[in-house]
């Protein structure tokens, strides 16, 4: 195996996730459930960290070459603008993540089971939007489906946790299936699973088009189901918010993206009509904004707010896709790919400085209580980086200016104009009027964050450490300087978008 | 040259602001010098930028894919509405050094004042309308977190989202005149837009100015979005000078201003412009006739005088409103302050409960009645010339069934000014509150401010110069101070609108003798309800609010629910994918 290859970017995460879990349980004591805290915690930071090497090595030769295929034994790997972007957004987040759980996830029950299962979730996404026969589409997307029901009921002790990761599994498996079904579709009609051979056996004659239009249904419901499209949604906000929050926001800043690439690489191979999908998108996409938008509207548990703001954010990058999708302009699809990189950034952050509050307030004082909006108040008095740090990522996802969020969302917008399609435009408006609906409950949270008046938690609140305090500061920095900068990520978002369109046939 | 001192008038603020944030809350006295010194810095750069005033760009970066090229233009409207906002900023900011004197939070509130000052000013001087909209957002929530800030206080809370979302509406509209702009145009250039606006196709064109025009009304609280300054009274006091004087609410006027040109051949625009600034003026010096409470007094006149201001556009008089704007900054801003001593010193608004607090507080009365004199329009202060330039422009260039109801305001606000004045400083003592005399600060800025509204109007000859020749769209003619000041005093209209200004006050004194009931009569009903446009918004908000509690419903928590969700989706595109086949 070459340390320089994309295919060890996947095998990283992979083989270090036994070996981190291992480590942390071998030789302990089988009375004791705490394993090694240190050494899990190091072992899975040096392992996120190694990955990035391969990273940056197939980054280089992407730039250089173009899109690589990479062949580890009979699979093979297609390394193009998507897979290289959403890679590196798994990577990112996840190295980030790692960090902030060092002291989050400190000396709790099944530490070393956190590591490594989160671990192999990275590994299982980066493989799986590589992925070029549908099949191992499948085979990655259940692994990693799989990994993440374990980390939602992480507290495995607490009813509501487990609740969640019940109706979480159950609802992800009806969408496993459905997929499934779909792929047996495909399979009958055109005899291959490998995607290029599927495509030229679907524009040929000999394939009846309802069923294959069916087994699209299929694949928009059941990836649907991951990346919570309305009314799909409903395992999404307790899932978001009883998970610890290294892993809300490695769930709504990368997981459901994931659920959308799968969903898009199955729905490229049965183009014919790439209109129809974008129609599709785009309903689904002004549903969710608006219904995400409503219910966050009025929620008082801070990590549920916010998980009914992915809703809304996954809405803005469909209706980007959607256009690109239907009309051809390619840059609805740059626009929706940096929005996806953006959320990733705010919302990873909103979800961390989240966790970062929760830590300080409760779980240094031995509780699982949830972050209540009320509970904000004054925090910026105790915890004046955090409570900046989450204006910035609440103040971006409302889309204000000069933030990341803005720029993404705008790129969308004129994409949206460009079409000179008057219903777009229209649903332009929508999505504008939305942006400002939304910040009817993002103002008010950087508001009662700077009350003088704190609350009786803030009070109470421990100081927090430095590695939680890390990846808040640097996110924060990215989402300002992606904000002055736009263009950095086009090396990224553009390549992305084209391959967008050429999957689909422009 | 004039790069640096763009850079230096939006970067100082900017930079004054994080520094004062640094300082921290527990050094008040370094956060108050160090507010004054940026402050005031940027507001000497700004009248030296006066002197740079040119058509051309003076920064130019581009920005690649859909942001376009990130210009400044300091042209003459631009310049000139930077130095009201730096200038009557940072008197506001001197004026705070009494005012928030021992208040804990003075890194937020001078952090929000200096950051919402630079956001003014690279509002106006911007060229790329991307960026224009860009500081549009930002001023929106400046204004969001100084005017719920004091934000213990549910009302202030109320009162800053109200604000927010009703801007951030009008936000949208400008929002997506640029897109439609920049599609038509391929740039998001101000001077591409002005320059090819004759050859776009009507429909995208009137899209554009209308959107436009929603905008500016909303941020300018114009009819029909007025309904948002007079809740934002909430703020600290020197905080509504700065949004009603020097900041925010300009920008709505400045918009109007910026594009005439290009929006003047729109079908009905300019009669909608007109029609906008004249139901604004009217209904809002209406509310200020019985308005109790001195700041929503003063928050009344200013959405009339913006009308004026929107009404002069509407005619044509795009020059005439820039100089009622330069004049209602100064007279405004002076009442506001002024106000804001008296408020401080007896701990209320209501003024019910004052009254002969002239003899407390001379120099504030003092100053205090020069302002009304002002907006009342009296000469040979700047309120008059400006306001007498406007009428004359509408009489020339409008229906004159508009010119009679500008009129009829105009003697509306004489009433309302001398009511004012009268029910704070004069009459008895209607509640025995306590009163001291205004602080140092606090008399340096009154005193600047009403020696300004003898003088600026003085400058109609440099503001005509400036705008004249770096606005080569807008046509502007050239205009001496003393061909102005002739042509003012010669003509027959002034000396009858003297008359009707004489006219309210004359009444309004006969009414004040012996002044004993506050009821609004007929007309409260319609001021508490903004002219039936509060249950408006109350409705649209209390609707969304209902049926986002409602909607919660729909997450029942219940497996069979959700996996019955997923099945519905599967058969919705299932049909839907079958039809389109």
């Amino acid at each position: 195996m070459n340390l320089f290859s994309f295919s060890s970017l996947i095998a990283i995460p992979l083989i270090s996730s036994p070996v981190v879990y291992l480590a942390g349980r071998i030789g302990t004591h089988e009375t004791t459930l705490h394993g090694r805290s240190y050494l899990v915690r190091i072992l899975a930071l040096i392992a996120v960290l190694i990955a990035w090497v391969p990273f940056i090595f197939s980054a280089l030769s992407f730039l250089s070459d173009g899109v690589q295929e990479v062949a580890v034994e009979t699979i093979r790997l297609s390394v193009d603008g998507i897979s290289l972007l959403m890679a590196g957004c798994v990577l990112l987040l996840g190295t980030l993540v790692v960090l902030f759980s060092g002291s989050y996830m400190m000396e709790e029950v099944g530490e070393e089971k956190y590591y490594a299962m989160l671990l192999a979730m990275m590994g299982l996404m980066i493989g799986l939007v590589t992925a070029s026969d549908l099949f191992n589409l499948w085979v990655w997307f259940e692994g990693m489906a799989i990994s993440s029901y374990l980390l939602v009921a992480f507290y495995r002790e607490q009813a509501a946790s487990l609740e969640a990761g019940m109706k979480y599994l159950v609802q992800s498996a009806t969408g496993s299936v459905l997929v499934l079904i779909g792929i047996a579709m495909v399979l009958t009609q055109t005899g291959t699973l490998d995607m290029a051979q599927i495509a030229e056996a679907v524009s040929g004659s000999a394939v009846n088009r309802f069923a294959i239009l069916g087994a699209g249904a299929l694949f928009v419901i059941g990836f649907g189901v991951k990346v919570a499209l309305v009314p799909l949604h409903t395992w999404l906000p307790d899932a978001h918010s009883q998970a610890p929050s290294g892993i809300s926001a490695m769930l709504s800043g990368v997981v459901i993206e994931i659920g959308l690439i799968a969903m898009l690489r199955a729905l490229a191979v049965l183009t014919g009509s790439a209109h129809s999908w974008g129609v599709i998108l785009m309903g689904f996409g002004a549903l969710n904004i608006l219904y995400g938008n409503l219910l966050a509207l009025r929620q008082t548990v801070v990590k549920r707010l916010l998980a009914y703001s992915s809703l809304s954010h996954i809405g803005y990058i469909l209706l980007g896709l959607g256009i690109a999708l239907y009309s051809g302009v390619a840059l609805g699809a740059q626009g929706a790919f940096f929005h996806l990189f953006n959320h990733m950034l705010m919302k990873g952050l909103a979800f961390l400085s989240v966790g970062a509050l929760m830590y300080g307030m409760f779980l240094r004082n031995d509780s699982h209580a949830s972050l209540k909006v009320a509970d904000l108040a004054g925090a910026a008095q105790k915890y004046p980086l955090v409570a900046l740090t989450l204006s910035v990522a609440v103040l971006a996802l409302g889309g204000m200016p000069p933030l990341a969020g803005f720029m993404s969302k705008w790129q969308i917008f004129v994409a949206g104009f460009q079409t000179q399609n008057i219903w777009i435009i229209a649903l332009m408006i929508f999505m504008a009027l939305n942006s400002v609906l939304s910040l009817g409950y993002y103002a008010p949270l950087v508001n009662l964050m700077y009350r003088k008046g704190p609350s009786a938690q803030v009070l109470a609140g421990k100081p927090l450490t430095w590695s939680i305090a890390l990846p808040l500061v640097i996110m924060m920095l990215l989402v300002i300087g992606l904000g002055f900068f736009p263009d950095l990520m086009n090396w990224l978002t553009v390549p992305a978008g084209g391959r967008l369109m050429t999957m689909f046939g422009y | 040259m004039a790069g640096i001192l763009v850079t230096l008038v939006i970067g100082l603020p900017w930079l004054g602001a994080i520094a004062v944030w640094q300082a921290g809350n527990g050094r008040a006295k370094l956060q108050h010098t160090l507010a004054i010194v940026f402050s005031v810095l940027t507001a000497i750069i700004s009248l030296v930028l006066l002197m740079f005033a040119s058509s051309e760009a003076v920064i130019q970066i581009p920005l690649g894919v859909s942001f376009g090229e990130l210009t400044f233009v300091p042209d003459g409207l631009a310049v000139s509405l930077t130095a009201i906002a730096a200038v009557v900023g940072s008197l506001a900011v001197i004026f705070s050094v009494d005012y928030m004197h021992g208040d804990t939070q003075l890194g937020r509130y001078y952090f929000l004042v200096l950051f919402f000052i630079g956001a003014m000013i690279g509002l106006v001087l911007s060229g790329n309308l991307l960026f224009t909209f860009f500081f549009w957002e930002i001023t929106a929530l400046c204004s969001y977190g100084l005017i719920s800030f004091y934000n213990d206080d549910p009302k202030a809370v109320a009162g800053g989202i109200k604000a927010l979302i009703i801007t951030q509406v009008g936000g949208v509209g400008l929002l997506v005149g640029t897109l439609i702009a920049y599609v038509n145009l391929g740039s998001f250039q101000i001077s591409v837009l002005l320059e090819k606006a004759t050859t776009l196709p009507s429909v995208p064109l009137s899209f554009i100015a209308f959107s436009f025009l929603i905008a500016a009304a909303a941020k300018s609280a114009q009819f029909p979005f007025h309904t948002w300054l007079p809740d934002a009274m909430e703020a600290p006091t020197p905080i509504s000078a700065l949004i009603h004087a020097a900041t925010m609410v300009n920008a709505g006027i400045y918009l109007l201003a910026r594009f005439y040109p290009a929006f003047e051949s729109v079908p009905a625009w300019t009669m909608s412009v007109l029609l906008v600034g004249l139901v604004s003026a009217l209904i809002a010096a209406l509310s200020a006739l019985i308005a109790t409470d001195l700041k929503r007094a003063l928050a009344y006149s200013t959405v009339s005088q913006l009308g004026y201001m929107v009404y002069a556009i509407g005619a044509g008089g795009v020059f005439a409103s820039q100089f009622h704007l330069l004049s209602h900054a100064v007279f405004k801003a002076l009442l506001f302050l002024a106000a804001g001593s008296v408020i401080h010193s007896v701990g209320t608004r209501d003024m019910r409960r004052m009254g002969g607090l002239g003899q407390r507080m001379p120099f504030v009365r003092n100053v205090f009645i020069i302002g009304a004199l002002a907006l009342a329009g009296v000469p040979i202060l700047n309120g008059f010339w400006s306001k007498e330039f406007i009428l004359e422009i509408g009489l020339e260039h409008s229906p004159v069934w508009t010119y009679g109801i500008m009129l009829f305001g105009a003697g509306l606000t004489a009433f309302y000014t001398f009511r004012m004045v009268w029910l704070v400083f004069f009459g008895t003592e209607r509640d025995q509150l306590h009163a001291h005399r205004a602080g140092l600060a606090m008399r340096v800025s009154l005193g600047i401010l009403a020696a300004g509204t003898f003088v600026t109007w003085l400058f109609f000859g440099g503001l005509n110069g400036l705008l004249s020749t770096t606005m080569p769209f807008h046509g502007f003619e050239h205009e001496s101070l003393l061909e102005m000041v002739i042509s003012i005093l010669s003509a027959p209209a002034t000396w009858f609108a003297l008359l009707i200004v004489g006219l309210g006050f004359g009444i309004s004194w006969v009414r004040m003798k012996g002044f004993k009931y506050f009821g609004g009569g007929l007309l409260q009903p319609l001021v508490d309800t903004s002219f039936g446009f509060e249950p408006v918004n109350t409705f649209v908000v209390q609707g969304v609010s209902k049926f986002a509690e409602r909607l919660r419903a729909t997450q029942t928590g219940e497996l069979n629910w959700n996996i019955l969700g997923i099945i519905g989706g599967l058969l919705v595109v299932l049909v839907v994918l079958w039809m389109g086949a």
